[in-house]
């Protein structure tokens, strides 16, 4: 008998709720790197899911194929019914259901922060203006910026513009949320004002994976953490479980490492 | 105790224009020395040339031949048919001006257009019975074109279309409808020249904008046979001098289309030679500009759920073009002045004319020639124009630069 390889790690959501996202057996290369290892992971409606890792563990490039940011070339992922396949249909669907929040903002340095945030619903949802930027307003109004509709994203600080960011995806209407890193690139003063946005949308019963090396975030709001290295995932549990009792070496020495 | 120390006048030699040229121009014995060569030089040679243009130059030849600079052999009895289309044009560039009056830019383009047609207007009553009226209305137009614009700046979203349908309606009336001599009859496109066929295929900078945009994004396309054809296109045409492609055009071009060379006026193989040529370099331009947009910027448009046409068109381009306008105003300035290489093909355009009327009997008899003279004019008018251009490029910069990313 051929040595077979060691099974792999399964992120499960708890049986008691309803998967609204479902990774199974995922992997992705790029070109020859091996960058996702049989990725198998589900979430639940409602959960906030943390991933943490050191960098180049590929949690970034696990989120990034929720939405088919990046394409994966084994394994089945179904984001609330649809599964993402080369179809452009489907891709699409599963796209305007999952709101984004980048590392890097990503505001439309050319449209004001109205326009950044009404354009996909005007266009991909054929909303009327005036329902687009009354729940633009309202949104905008929710992440604490209501007064700066008017301006360009150049004209707002760091955390400010994430805060459009996040209330950009919401105006959607998407069912999930994924962060990617949306703290790492902000001045340590302003951390605080975009993590509190997250707490309050994570206590309304948002579904959010969120990945991220703000462990207080994790601890506080968290229902499951995941510890990713290497491309596979190492170790899943609560936070409690994380924090206190880490099972695995290598989260262990992550883990001394950032706290 | 802290006290604020109350500001104190500048030392004599600081401040005040005579500080400046002590500072600048007479700072050590070798900066002086320098100043005294150089002025006296500058001197010198302005002197000279002031002297030269008052007493000595004959502009008589310029003076009589201004129709044949302005449309070279267009019929004089159906000159009202180009000054419409520059009517047309001059209403259409004031609707511009108008709508965009708190624009600097678009302010100053207009009303520097305006001044050289108010100056030849008045040349015109003064000296031209005949294009008194044909000058007036002209001048009219670019006013009521203004004020239209600004009364209805709304106008502005029709102008893409009114400048498509002044393309097309003014090449009608320039060419004509009937042969012979009944309503528009046609001036053979021999005929055409001067000015106005500068200004004529000066305007293929604009269909080679939406090519040289289509041209970029095939270059970036995923599909092979797109971005190979695309790719071919525009190296084959920038690896070949304009002048090659005037002569190719002239010559090929017929055989091509499978016809008789007659068919198919010279100016029209120029005028295709000269947009495809400046496609080829607008699309690097563009391509420069899409390459200058983040990827997280493709991406954030996706992961809203925007489509592929809908994230080029809305979120690439705009930022991409507005990245490479000054550009762009750049490659207009090279083609303006390019398009005098026409000659090479037979046509006499602007340039073309001063040789044709250097070689005049009446040029002939005065002595020395009068080339210093056609050649210095004709260089005026291209300064005046080039150099406007540069002006609204450097305030373009400027504004672009302030208030983006």
């Amino acid at each position: 008998m051929p040595d077979t390889a060691p099974a792999a790690v399964r992120a499960d959501a708890p049986t008691d709720g309803q998967p609204i996202i479902e990774i199974e057996g995922l992997n992705k290369w790029f070109g020859e790197f091996h960058v996702l290892r049989d990725i198998s992971l589900s979430v639940n409606k409602g959960e906030v899911v943390v991933v943490i890792g050191p960098s180049g563990s590929g949690k970034s490039t696990l989120i990034r194929c929720i939405n088919h940011l990046e394409e994966h070339q084994q394994g089945r992922i179904v984001v609330d019914g649809t599964e993402l396949t080369d179809d452009v249909r489907n891709i699409d669907q599963v796209r305007r259901e999952t709101g984004m929040v980048f590392q890097s903002f990503n505001l439309f340095p050319h449209l004001t922060v109205l326009e950044n945030i009404t354009l996909a619903p005007i266009r991909v949802r054929k909303w009327k203006k005036s329902k687009a930027e009354e729940r633009a307003r309202f949104f905008l109004d929710k992440v604490g910026i209501p007064e700066q509709a008017l301006k360009f994203p150049g004209q707002l600080s760091g955390g400010q513009q994430q805060r459009v960011a996040i209330a950009r995806a919401l105006t959607m209407g998407p069912k999930v949320m994924l962060f990617d890193e949306p703290t790492s690139a902000l001045d340590p003063e302003v951390i605080g004002e975009v993590l509190e946005v997250m707490v309050a949308l994570a206590q309304e019963g948002m579904t959010m994976i969120v990945v991220t090396h703000e462990m207080g975030f994790a601890r506080e709001v968290g229902d499951r953490v995941i510890f990713m290295d290497q491309g596979q995932i190492v170790e899943v549990g609560t936070p409690e479980h994380f924090f206190l009792a880490p099972r695995e070496e290598r989260t262990k020495a992550f883990l001394s490492k950032i706290l | 105790m802290f006290e604020v120390i109350p500001p104190r006048p500048a030392p004599a030699g600081v401040a005040g224009i005579g500080g400046w040229i002590r500072r600048n121009l007479f700072s050590s014995p070798a900066n002086t020395l320098l100043t005294v060569v150089t002025g006296l030089f500058v001197g010198y040679v302005v002197i000279a040339v002031v002297a030269w243009a008052l007493f000595d130059a004959s502009w008589g030849q310029v003076w009589a031949n201004q129709r044949l600079f302005a449309v070279y052999r267009y019929p004089a009895d159906l000159l009202w048919r180009p000054m419409a289309v520059l009517a047309a044009m001059m209403a259409l560039i004031g609707v511009m001006g108008g709508a965009g009056r708190s624009n600097e830019i678009l302010r100053g383009l207009f009303w520097s257009l305006v001044g050289f047609v108010a100056v030849v207007t008045v040349i015109a009553i003064l000296f031209w019975p005949s294009a008194r009226v044909l000058w007036t209305g002209v001048l009219a137009a670019s006013v009521v074109g203004y004020a239209l614009g600004a009364a209805r700046p709304a106008l502005v979203r029709a102008l893409p279309w009114a400048w498509a349908a002044w393309l097309f309606l003014g090449f009608f009336l320039l060419y004509g409808v009937t042969p012979g001599s009944g309503l528009l009859r046609i001036v053979p496109a021999r005929d055409w020249g001067g000015f106005m066929l500068t200004l004529i295929l000066f305007t293929g900078i604009v269909p080679s904008f939406p090519l040289g945009v289509a041209l970029a994004l095939g270059r970036r396309s995923k599909l092979p046979a797109i971005k190979y054809t695309c790719i071919a296109f525009i190296e084959i045409v920038r690896g070949a001098p304009l002048i090659m492609w005037l002569f190719v055009a002239s010559l090929l071009l017929p055989l091509f289309l499978n016809t008789d060379p007659n068919n198919l006026p010279a100016i029209l193989r120029a005028y295709v030679a000269i947009t495809l040529f400046s496609a080829a370099y607008m699309a690097e331009n563009v391509r420069g500009g899409l390459q200058s947009v983040p990827r997280g910027q493709t991406e954030a448009a996706r992961a809203l759920g925007l489509g592929g046409w809908l994230t080029t068109s809305l979120i690439v381009l705009p930022q991409a073009l507005r990245a490479v306008i000054p550009a762009i105003v750049g490659q207009a300035i090279g083609l303006f002045k390019d398009t005098s290489l026409v000659f090479i093909v037979g046509l006499a355009d602007f340039f073309r004319v001063t040789e044709i009327v250097a070689n005049q009997p009446a040029s002939l008899r005065v002595t020395g020639g009068v080339k210093l003279e056609l050649y210095l004019f004709v260089a005026l008018i291209y300064f005046f124009f080039a150099y406007r251009m540069s002006i609204a490029s450097r305030q373009l910069e400027k504004q672009l630069g302030v208030g983006t990313r």
